[in-house]
Protein backbone atom coordinates (compact mmCIF):
# COMPACT_ATOMS: atom_id res chain seq x y z
CA UNK A 1 0.00 0.00 0.00
CA UNK A 2 1.44 3.37 -0.98
CA UNK A 3 -0.74 5.67 1.11
CA UNK A 4 0.77 8.08 3.58
CA UNK A 5 4.40 7.10 3.22
CA UNK A 6 6.35 7.45 6.45
CA UNK A 7 8.99 10.18 6.19
CA UNK A 8 10.23 9.12 2.76
CA UNK A 9 12.10 12.27 1.74
CA UNK A 10 12.91 10.83 -1.70
CA UNK A 11 9.36 11.94 -2.54
CA UNK A 12 10.18 15.62 -2.00
CA UNK A 13 9.83 17.97 -4.96
CA UNK A 14 9.05 21.68 -4.98
CA UNK A 15 7.02 23.54 -7.58
CA UNK A 16 8.50 26.83 -6.28
CA UNK A 17 11.37 26.04 -3.97
CA UNK A 18 11.83 29.74 -3.24
CA UNK A 19 8.48 30.27 -1.51
CA UNK A 20 8.03 26.71 -0.29
CA UNK A 21 11.21 26.75 1.78
CA UNK A 22 11.31 30.45 2.70
CA UNK A 23 12.39 31.17 6.29
CA UNK A 24 9.31 31.87 8.41
CA UNK A 25 10.19 35.51 9.08
CA UNK A 26 10.62 36.16 5.37
CA UNK A 27 7.37 34.34 4.61
CA UNK A 28 5.55 36.52 7.14
CA UNK A 29 6.96 39.64 5.48
CA UNK A 30 5.86 38.41 2.04
CA UNK A 31 2.37 37.64 3.38
CA UNK A 32 2.13 41.06 4.99
CA UNK A 33 3.22 42.79 1.77
CA UNK A 34 0.56 40.92 -0.19
CA UNK A 35 -2.11 41.58 2.44
CA UNK A 36 -1.25 45.28 2.52
CA UNK A 37 -1.71 45.50 -1.26
CA UNK A 38 -4.88 43.36 -1.12
CA UNK A 39 -6.46 45.67 1.47
CA UNK A 40 -5.59 48.78 -0.53
CA UNK A 41 -7.09 47.23 -3.68
CA UNK A 42 -10.25 46.17 -1.83
CA UNK A 43 -10.73 49.58 -0.24
CA UNK A 44 -10.37 51.28 -3.58
CA UNK A 45 -12.73 49.13 -5.63
CA UNK A 46 -15.09 47.07 -3.45
CA UNK A 47 -17.95 48.79 -1.55
CA UNK A 48 -18.53 45.60 0.47
CA UNK A 49 -14.95 45.34 1.67
CA UNK A 50 -14.49 49.07 2.12
CA UNK A 51 -17.08 48.89 4.90
CA UNK A 52 -15.25 46.02 6.58
CA UNK A 53 -11.57 46.71 6.05
CA UNK A 54 -10.63 49.98 7.75
CA UNK A 55 -7.91 52.28 6.51
CA UNK A 56 -4.56 52.57 8.27
CA UNK A 57 -3.93 48.97 9.30
CA UNK A 58 -0.22 48.68 9.92
CA UNK A 59 0.38 45.14 11.08
CA UNK A 60 -1.06 41.65 10.94
CA UNK A 61 -2.02 41.87 14.62
CA UNK A 62 -3.94 45.06 13.89
CA UNK A 63 -5.59 43.34 10.93
CA UNK A 64 -6.84 40.49 13.14
CA UNK A 65 -7.98 43.02 15.71
CA UNK A 66 -9.82 45.49 13.47
CA UNK A 67 -11.25 43.49 10.56
CA UNK A 68 -14.48 41.68 11.50
CA UNK A 69 -15.10 38.04 10.65
CA UNK A 70 -17.18 37.54 7.54
CA UNK A 71 -19.73 34.72 7.48
CA UNK A 72 -21.34 32.89 4.60
CA UNK A 73 -24.62 34.63 5.39
CA UNK A 74 -22.91 38.02 4.90
CA UNK A 75 -21.62 37.00 1.47
CA UNK A 76 -25.00 35.55 0.48
CA UNK A 77 -26.86 38.64 1.67
CA UNK A 78 -24.55 40.92 -0.33
CA UNK A 79 -25.00 38.80 -3.44
CA UNK A 80 -28.77 38.53 -3.02
CA UNK A 81 -29.07 42.29 -2.73
CA UNK A 82 -27.49 42.83 -6.14
CA UNK A 83 -27.11 39.55 -8.08
CA UNK A 84 -25.03 37.88 -9.19
CA UNK A 85 -21.99 39.09 -7.23
CA UNK A 86 -23.32 41.97 -5.14
CA UNK A 87 -21.00 44.77 -4.09
CA UNK A 88 -18.19 42.34 -3.34
CA UNK A 89 -16.08 42.41 -6.54
CA UNK A 90 -12.88 44.43 -6.52
CA UNK A 91 -12.60 44.38 -10.29
CA UNK A 92 -15.31 44.82 -12.87
CA UNK A 93 -16.95 41.38 -13.43
CA UNK A 94 -16.59 42.00 -17.18
CA UNK A 95 -12.93 41.10 -16.63
CA UNK A 96 -13.98 37.64 -15.50
CA UNK A 97 -13.08 34.78 -17.81
CA UNK A 98 -15.11 32.19 -15.90
CA UNK A 99 -17.97 31.93 -13.43
CA UNK A 100 -18.48 29.34 -10.71
CA UNK A 101 -20.94 28.80 -7.89
CA UNK A 102 -21.63 26.45 -5.04
CA UNK A 103 -24.41 23.87 -5.18
CA UNK A 104 -26.87 25.84 -3.07
CA UNK A 105 -27.94 22.71 -1.21
CA UNK A 106 -29.44 22.86 2.30
CA UNK A 107 -31.88 25.49 1.12
CA UNK A 108 -29.28 28.25 0.78
CA UNK A 109 -28.79 30.21 -2.43
CA UNK A 110 -25.41 29.53 -4.08
CA UNK A 111 -22.25 31.53 -3.45
CA UNK A 112 -21.24 32.94 -6.83
CA UNK A 113 -17.78 33.87 -7.94
CA UNK A 114 -15.71 34.77 -10.98
CA UNK A 115 -12.04 34.78 -11.91
CA UNK A 116 -10.05 37.18 -14.03
CA UNK A 117 -7.37 35.61 -16.23
CA UNK A 118 -4.80 36.66 -13.64
CA UNK A 119 -6.78 35.10 -10.80
CA UNK A 120 -7.40 31.87 -12.65
CA UNK A 121 -3.68 31.48 -13.39
CA UNK A 122 -2.91 31.90 -9.68
CA UNK A 123 -5.65 29.46 -8.72
CA UNK A 124 -4.38 26.90 -11.18
CA UNK A 125 -0.91 27.31 -9.76
CA UNK A 126 -2.11 26.26 -6.30
CA UNK A 127 -3.16 22.96 -7.90
CA UNK A 128 0.26 22.68 -9.55
CA UNK A 129 1.91 23.24 -6.16
CA UNK A 130 -0.22 20.47 -4.68
CA UNK A 131 0.11 18.00 -7.54
CA UNK A 132 3.86 18.46 -7.88
CA UNK A 133 4.28 17.93 -4.14
CA UNK A 134 2.25 14.73 -4.42
CA UNK A 135 4.67 13.38 -7.00
CA UNK A 136 2.83 14.18 -10.22
CA UNK A 137 5.29 15.01 -13.00
CA UNK A 138 5.19 16.26 -16.61
CA UNK A 139 4.26 13.47 -18.99
CA UNK A 140 1.77 11.79 -16.67
CA UNK A 141 -1.71 11.08 -17.91
CA UNK A 142 -4.51 12.38 -15.70
CA UNK A 143 -8.23 11.90 -15.21
CA UNK A 144 -10.34 14.31 -13.21
CA UNK A 145 -13.57 12.47 -12.47
CA UNK A 146 -16.18 15.17 -12.01
CA UNK A 147 -19.06 16.71 -13.89
CA UNK A 148 -17.29 19.71 -15.46
CA UNK A 149 -20.17 21.94 -14.41
CA UNK A 150 -20.76 25.00 -12.25
CA UNK A 151 -18.79 23.74 -9.25
CA UNK A 152 -15.30 25.16 -9.10
CA UNK A 153 -14.17 21.89 -7.47
CA UNK A 154 -11.86 20.03 -9.76
CA UNK A 155 -11.69 22.49 -12.65
CA UNK A 156 -8.42 23.75 -11.19
CA UNK A 157 -7.01 20.25 -11.23
CA UNK A 158 -7.79 19.89 -14.94
CA UNK A 159 -6.01 23.16 -15.71
CA UNK A 160 -3.26 22.43 -13.19
CA UNK A 161 -2.43 19.13 -14.88
CA UNK A 162 -2.28 20.89 -18.24
CA UNK A 163 -0.03 23.61 -16.84
CA UNK A 164 2.21 20.97 -15.32
CA UNK A 165 2.66 19.30 -18.69
CA UNK A 166 0.42 16.29 -18.16
CA UNK A 167 -2.08 14.86 -20.64
CA UNK A 168 -5.64 15.13 -19.39
CA UNK A 169 -8.28 12.63 -20.50
CA UNK A 170 -11.52 14.61 -20.02
CA UNK A 171 -14.33 12.46 -18.64
CA UNK A 172 -17.12 14.90 -17.79
CA UNK A 173 -20.49 13.37 -18.67
CA UNK A 174 -19.11 9.84 -18.92
CA UNK A 175 -20.46 7.07 -16.72
CA UNK A 176 -18.40 5.16 -14.15
CA UNK A 177 -17.93 2.07 -16.32
CA UNK A 178 -16.46 4.13 -19.16
CA UNK A 179 -14.20 5.93 -16.72
CA UNK A 180 -12.91 2.62 -15.35
CA UNK A 181 -12.27 1.42 -18.90
CA UNK A 182 -10.35 4.62 -19.72
CA UNK A 183 -8.29 4.32 -16.54
CA UNK A 184 -7.14 0.91 -17.72
CA UNK A 185 -6.86 1.57 -21.46
CA UNK A 186 -4.81 4.75 -21.10
CA UNK A 187 -2.87 3.56 -18.05
CA UNK A 188 -3.69 6.84 -16.32
CA UNK A 189 -1.25 7.76 -13.55
CA UNK A 190 -3.11 10.45 -11.63
CA UNK A 191 -6.78 10.50 -10.66
CA UNK A 192 -8.73 13.32 -9.05
CA UNK A 193 -12.09 12.73 -7.37
CA UNK A 194 -13.94 12.93 -4.09
CA UNK A 195 -13.28 9.99 -1.77
CA UNK A 196 -16.94 8.98 -2.21
CA UNK A 197 -16.59 8.83 -5.96
CA UNK A 198 -13.29 6.95 -5.78
CA UNK A 199 -15.18 4.31 -3.76
CA UNK A 200 -17.84 4.28 -6.47
CA UNK A 201 -15.19 3.65 -9.16
CA UNK A 202 -13.81 0.77 -7.07
CA UNK A 203 -17.26 -0.74 -6.76
CA UNK A 204 -17.88 -0.36 -10.50
CA UNK A 205 -14.52 -1.90 -11.36
CA UNK A 206 -15.35 -4.93 -9.23
CA UNK A 207 -18.69 -5.31 -11.04
CA UNK A 208 -16.76 -5.23 -14.32
CA UNK A 209 -14.23 -7.79 -13.14
CA UNK A 210 -11.44 -5.20 -13.24
CA UNK A 211 -8.72 -5.31 -10.61
CA UNK A 212 -7.60 -1.68 -10.47
CA UNK A 213 -4.41 -2.48 -8.56
CA UNK A 214 -3.39 -5.00 -11.22
CA UNK A 215 -4.95 -3.68 -14.43
CA UNK A 216 -4.70 0.10 -14.00
CA UNK A 217 -1.60 2.22 -13.39
CA UNK A 218 -2.78 4.93 -10.99
CA UNK A 219 0.11 6.20 -8.88
CA UNK A 220 -1.54 9.18 -7.19
CA UNK A 221 -5.17 9.78 -6.22
CA UNK A 222 -5.90 13.37 -5.24
CA UNK A 223 -9.00 12.80 -3.15
CA UNK A 224 -10.57 16.03 -1.96
CA UNK A 225 -13.82 17.85 -1.50
CA UNK A 226 -15.10 16.13 1.64
CA UNK A 227 -13.79 14.87 4.99
CA UNK A 228 -13.18 11.12 5.20
CA UNK A 229 -11.88 8.67 7.78
CA UNK A 230 -8.52 6.96 7.51
CA UNK A 231 -10.31 3.68 6.76
CA UNK A 232 -11.71 5.13 3.52
CA UNK A 233 -8.29 6.46 2.49
CA UNK A 234 -6.85 3.00 3.13
CA UNK A 235 -9.60 1.28 1.14
CA UNK A 236 -8.93 3.53 -1.88
CA UNK A 237 -5.16 3.11 -1.60
CA UNK A 238 -5.47 -0.68 -1.42
CA UNK A 239 -7.87 -0.91 -4.34
CA UNK A 240 -5.71 1.22 -6.65
CA UNK A 241 -2.33 0.37 -5.10
CA UNK A 242 -1.71 4.12 -5.22
CA UNK A 243 -0.85 6.97 -2.89
CA UNK A 244 -4.08 8.66 -1.80
CA UNK A 245 -3.55 12.25 -0.78
CA UNK A 246 -5.89 14.88 0.54
CA UNK A 247 -6.34 18.41 -0.78
CA UNK A 248 -8.87 21.19 -0.36
CA UNK A 249 -9.91 24.58 -1.63
CA UNK A 250 -13.08 26.64 -1.47
CA UNK A 251 -15.23 28.59 -3.89
CA UNK A 252 -15.02 31.63 -1.63
CA UNK A 253 -11.22 31.54 -1.69
CA UNK A 254 -11.04 30.57 -5.34
CA UNK A 255 -7.95 28.43 -4.82
CA UNK A 256 -6.48 25.47 -3.01
CA UNK A 257 -5.38 26.25 0.53
CA UNK A 258 -3.86 22.90 1.55
CA UNK A 259 -2.51 19.62 0.21
CA UNK A 260 -1.31 16.44 1.88
CA UNK A 261 2.44 15.90 1.90
CA UNK A 262 3.54 12.41 0.82
CA UNK A 263 6.40 12.60 3.32
CA UNK A 264 4.29 12.67 6.51
CA UNK A 265 0.95 10.94 6.92
CA UNK A 266 -2.03 13.30 7.33
CA UNK A 267 0.16 16.40 7.07
CA UNK A 268 -1.79 18.88 4.97
CA UNK A 269 0.49 21.85 4.31
CA UNK A 270 -1.19 25.25 4.14
CA UNK A 271 -0.23 27.10 0.95
CA UNK A 272 0.77 30.09 3.04
CA UNK A 273 1.92 32.51 0.34
CA UNK A 274 -1.65 32.36 -1.01
CA UNK A 275 -3.64 32.45 2.19
CA UNK A 276 -3.47 33.61 5.80
CA UNK A 277 -5.13 31.01 7.99
CA UNK A 278 -6.23 31.64 11.57
CA UNK A 279 -7.61 28.93 13.85
CA UNK A 280 -10.16 30.25 16.34
CA UNK A 281 -12.11 28.76 19.20
CA UNK A 282 -15.67 28.13 17.93
CA UNK A 283 -17.22 29.74 20.99
CA UNK A 284 -14.88 32.53 22.09
CA UNK A 285 -13.60 33.39 18.57
CA UNK A 286 -10.13 33.71 20.11
CA UNK A 287 -7.03 32.08 18.56
CA UNK A 288 -6.13 28.58 19.70
CA UNK A 289 -2.57 27.27 19.81
CA UNK A 290 -0.85 24.58 17.79
CA UNK A 291 -2.42 21.17 18.37
CA UNK A 292 -5.76 22.58 19.54
CA UNK A 293 -8.90 22.07 17.46
CA UNK A 294 -10.59 25.18 16.17
CA UNK A 295 -12.35 26.76 13.22
CA UNK A 296 -10.39 27.79 10.16
CA UNK A 297 -10.63 31.49 9.26
CA UNK A 298 -9.31 32.31 5.83
CA UNK A 299 -7.90 35.42 4.15
CA UNK A 300 -7.12 35.35 0.44
CA UNK A 301 -3.83 36.90 -0.59
CA UNK A 302 -4.17 36.18 -4.27
CA UNK A 303 -7.31 37.29 -6.02
CA UNK A 304 -8.01 40.71 -7.48
CA UNK A 305 -11.67 40.06 -8.46
CA UNK A 306 -13.41 38.29 -5.57
CA UNK A 307 -11.33 39.00 -2.51
CA UNK A 308 -11.81 37.46 0.92
CA UNK A 309 -10.88 38.81 4.33
CA UNK A 310 -11.26 36.78 7.52
CA UNK A 311 -13.82 34.26 6.30
CA UNK A 312 -15.29 32.04 9.02
CA UNK A 313 -15.39 28.66 7.24
CA UNK A 314 -16.96 26.35 9.86
CA UNK A 315 -14.16 23.86 9.00
CA UNK A 316 -12.64 22.22 12.08
CA UNK A 317 -8.86 21.86 11.91
CA UNK A 318 -5.82 21.21 14.08
CA UNK A 319 -2.79 23.27 13.08
CA UNK A 320 0.76 22.09 13.68
CA UNK A 321 4.13 23.75 13.05
CA UNK A 322 5.97 23.29 9.77
CA UNK A 323 9.06 21.71 11.33
CA UNK A 324 7.13 18.61 12.42
CA UNK A 325 7.20 17.55 8.76
CA UNK A 326 10.65 16.65 7.36
CA UNK A 327 9.84 17.63 3.75
CA UNK A 328 11.65 20.97 4.05
CA UNK A 329 8.64 23.19 3.44
CA UNK A 330 8.28 26.02 5.90
CA UNK A 331 4.50 25.96 5.66
CA UNK A 332 2.50 24.97 8.73
CA UNK A 333 0.01 22.17 8.29
CA UNK A 334 -3.39 20.89 9.27
CA UNK A 335 -3.16 17.51 10.93
CA UNK A 336 -5.62 15.29 9.07
CA UNK A 337 -6.87 18.17 6.91
CA UNK A 338 -10.41 19.23 7.67
CA UNK A 339 -11.45 16.95 10.49
CA UNK A 340 -15.10 17.99 10.43
CA UNK A 341 -17.41 20.95 10.38
CA UNK A 342 -19.03 22.74 13.25
CA UNK A 343 -22.40 22.09 11.63
CA UNK A 344 -21.56 18.35 11.17
CA UNK A 345 -21.52 17.55 14.87
CA UNK A 346 -24.80 16.06 16.10
CA UNK A 347 -25.74 15.14 19.65
CA UNK A 348 -27.75 12.00 20.19
CA UNK A 349 -28.64 11.17 23.77
CA UNK A 350 -25.57 13.06 24.95
CA UNK A 351 -23.21 11.36 22.49
CA UNK A 352 -21.48 13.49 19.82
CA UNK A 353 -21.60 11.89 16.39
CA UNK A 354 -20.28 13.00 12.98
CA UNK A 355 -20.64 11.53 9.47
CA UNK A 356 -16.94 10.64 9.43
CA UNK A 357 -17.29 8.61 12.67
CA UNK A 358 -20.13 6.57 11.18
CA UNK A 359 -18.27 6.08 7.90
CA UNK A 360 -15.20 4.89 9.78
CA UNK A 361 -17.20 2.12 11.50
CA UNK A 362 -18.98 1.03 8.32
CA UNK A 363 -15.76 0.83 6.26
CA UNK A 364 -14.91 -2.08 8.57
CA UNK A 365 -17.69 -4.03 6.83
CA UNK A 366 -16.57 -4.94 3.32
CA UNK A 367 -20.05 -6.30 2.64
CA UNK A 368 -21.49 -2.76 2.89
CA UNK A 369 -21.28 -0.78 -0.35
CA UNK A 370 -23.17 2.40 0.60
CA UNK A 371 -25.04 3.81 3.56
CA UNK A 372 -27.17 6.63 4.90
CA UNK A 373 -27.61 7.79 8.47
CA UNK A 374 -30.84 9.45 9.53
CA UNK A 375 -31.26 11.06 12.92
CA UNK A 376 -34.90 10.62 13.87
CA UNK A 377 -37.06 11.05 16.95
CA UNK A 378 -38.88 7.77 17.53
CA UNK A 379 -41.45 7.73 20.34
CA UNK A 380 -39.74 10.76 21.84
CA UNK A 381 -36.29 9.19 21.77
CA UNK A 382 -33.48 10.47 19.52
CA UNK A 383 -32.37 7.54 17.37
CA UNK A 384 -29.83 6.89 14.63
CA UNK A 385 -31.36 4.93 11.76
CA UNK A 386 -28.68 3.43 9.53
CA UNK A 387 -29.71 2.34 6.06
CA UNK A 388 -27.01 0.11 4.61
CA UNK A 389 -26.75 -1.35 1.16
CA UNK A 390 -25.23 -4.86 1.29
CA UNK A 391 -23.20 -6.43 -1.51
CA UNK A 392 -23.11 -10.09 -0.57
CA UNK A 393 -21.58 -11.82 2.42
CA UNK A 394 -23.46 -12.93 5.48
CA UNK A 395 -26.43 -10.61 5.44
CA UNK A 396 -28.36 -12.52 8.11
CA UNK A 397 -26.18 -11.23 10.90
CA UNK A 398 -25.09 -7.98 9.24
CA UNK A 399 -27.60 -5.74 11.03
CA UNK A 400 -26.66 -7.06 14.44
CA UNK A 401 -22.91 -6.89 13.75
CA UNK A 402 -23.14 -3.27 12.59
CA UNK A 403 -25.28 -2.32 15.55
CA UNK A 404 -22.78 -3.91 17.96
CA UNK A 405 -19.80 -2.23 16.27
CA UNK A 406 -21.49 1.18 16.41
CA UNK A 407 -22.23 0.71 20.11
CA UNK A 408 -18.64 -0.34 20.76
CA UNK A 409 -16.93 2.39 18.66
CA UNK A 410 -19.24 5.38 19.07
CA UNK A 411 -21.36 4.53 22.08
CA UNK A 412 -24.72 4.44 20.32
CA UNK A 413 -26.80 1.48 19.18
CA UNK A 414 -28.56 2.41 15.92
CA UNK A 415 -31.58 0.90 14.21
CA UNK A 416 -30.08 -0.80 11.13
CA UNK A 417 -32.15 -1.28 7.97
CA UNK A 418 -31.02 -3.12 4.85
CA UNK A 419 -31.62 -1.18 1.62
CA UNK A 420 -32.09 -2.57 -1.88
CA UNK A 421 -28.87 -2.96 -3.89
CA UNK A 422 -28.27 0.23 -5.89
CA UNK A 423 -31.04 2.17 -4.14
CA UNK A 424 -28.91 4.62 -2.14
CA UNK A 425 -27.65 7.68 -4.01
CA UNK A 426 -24.05 7.98 -5.23
CA UNK A 427 -22.49 11.21 -6.33
CA UNK A 428 -19.30 12.28 -8.02
CA UNK A 429 -19.28 15.41 -5.89
CA UNK A 430 -19.98 15.64 -2.17
CA UNK A 431 -22.13 12.70 -1.16
CA UNK A 432 -24.74 13.49 1.48
CA UNK A 433 -25.09 10.55 3.81
CA UNK A 434 -26.34 12.26 6.94
CA UNK A 435 -29.83 13.60 7.51
CA UNK A 436 -31.16 15.12 10.71
CA UNK A 437 -34.96 14.87 10.63
CA UNK A 438 -35.46 15.76 14.28
CA UNK A 439 -36.31 19.40 13.65
CA UNK A 440 -38.41 18.84 10.51
CA UNK B 1 13.64 19.79 -13.93
CA UNK B 2 14.17 18.08 -10.58
CA UNK B 3 11.91 19.94 -8.18
CA UNK B 4 14.93 21.33 -6.30
CA UNK B 5 16.03 24.12 -8.63
CA UNK B 6 16.16 27.84 -7.88
CA UNK B 7 16.07 30.82 -10.21
CA UNK B 8 19.43 32.38 -11.12
CA UNK B 9 19.88 36.16 -11.05
CA UNK B 10 20.09 36.24 -14.85
CA UNK B 11 16.86 34.25 -15.19
CA UNK B 12 15.11 36.53 -12.72
CA UNK B 13 16.15 39.56 -14.77
CA UNK B 14 14.80 37.99 -17.98
CA UNK B 15 11.54 37.15 -16.26
CA UNK B 16 11.13 40.74 -15.08
CA UNK B 17 11.88 42.02 -18.60
CA UNK B 18 9.33 39.67 -20.18
CA UNK B 19 6.75 40.77 -17.64
CA UNK B 20 7.31 44.46 -18.40
CA UNK B 21 7.08 43.86 -22.15
CA UNK B 22 3.87 41.84 -21.80
CA UNK B 23 2.35 44.61 -19.67
CA UNK B 24 3.03 47.13 -22.43
CA UNK B 25 1.48 44.91 -25.10
CA UNK B 26 -1.49 44.02 -22.88
CA UNK B 27 -2.25 47.70 -22.26
CA UNK B 28 -1.40 49.36 -25.58
CA UNK B 29 -1.73 46.90 -28.43
CA UNK B 30 -4.92 47.14 -30.50
CA UNK B 31 -4.62 43.89 -32.43
CA UNK B 32 -7.22 41.63 -30.79
CA UNK B 33 -5.24 38.43 -31.25
CA UNK B 34 -2.05 39.94 -29.90
CA UNK B 35 -3.61 41.65 -26.90
CA UNK B 36 -5.43 38.41 -26.00
CA UNK B 37 -2.18 36.48 -26.17
CA UNK B 38 -0.32 39.13 -24.18
CA UNK B 39 -2.94 39.18 -21.42
CA UNK B 40 -3.03 35.39 -21.18
CA UNK B 41 0.77 35.22 -21.09
CA UNK B 42 0.91 38.08 -18.58
CA UNK B 43 -1.29 36.10 -16.19
CA UNK B 44 1.04 33.12 -16.45
CA UNK B 45 4.23 35.14 -16.00
CA UNK B 46 2.70 37.08 -13.10
CA UNK B 47 2.00 33.73 -11.45
CA UNK B 48 5.62 32.67 -11.94
CA UNK B 49 6.86 35.96 -10.43
CA UNK B 50 4.51 35.61 -7.45
CA UNK B 51 5.65 32.02 -6.94
CA UNK B 52 9.20 33.27 -6.70
CA UNK B 53 8.20 36.14 -4.37
CA UNK B 54 9.50 38.66 -6.89
CA UNK B 55 6.38 40.59 -7.88
CA UNK B 56 2.71 40.69 -7.04
CA UNK B 57 0.14 43.20 -8.20
CA UNK B 58 -3.51 43.72 -9.00
CA UNK B 59 -3.47 45.00 -12.55
CA UNK B 60 -6.54 44.01 -14.64
CA UNK B 61 -8.82 46.86 -13.54
CA UNK B 62 -6.34 49.33 -15.00
CA UNK B 63 -7.23 48.18 -18.51
CA UNK B 64 -10.86 49.17 -18.06
CA UNK B 65 -9.91 52.48 -16.49
CA UNK B 66 -7.61 53.19 -19.41
CA UNK B 67 -10.40 52.20 -21.80
CA UNK B 68 -8.38 49.41 -23.40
Amino acid sequence: MKTSAQADTTLVGYWNKRTETMPRAELAEWQWEKLRRAMAHARRYSPFWRERVPDGINSLEEYFDRVPLVYKKDILAAQQADPPYGTIPSTDPRLGIRHHQTSGTSGNPPVRTFDTARDWALSTDTFCTSLYAMGVRPGYRGMVAFGYGLFMGFWGMHYGLERLGCTVIPVGGLDSRTRVRLLVDYQIEVLGSTPSYAMRLIETAKEMGVDLARDANVKVVMAGGEPRPESTTRAIADAFDARVLNAAGTTELGAMFMFECPVLANCCHIIEPTVIEEVLDPKTRQPVGYGQPGVRVSTSLGREGMQLFRHWTDDLVIRRPWHDCPCGRTWDYYDGGIIGRTDDMHKIRGVSITPVMVEDVLRGFPEVSEFQAVLRRIRGLDTVVLRVEPKGGDQDTLRERISTAMKREIGLRPDVELAEVGSLPRSEWKTTRFYDERSS
Amino acid sequence: MNGQAELTAAQELRLREVYAILHELAADCEVPAVVAAARAALAEVHTALAGQAIEFEFYSQRWLEAGT
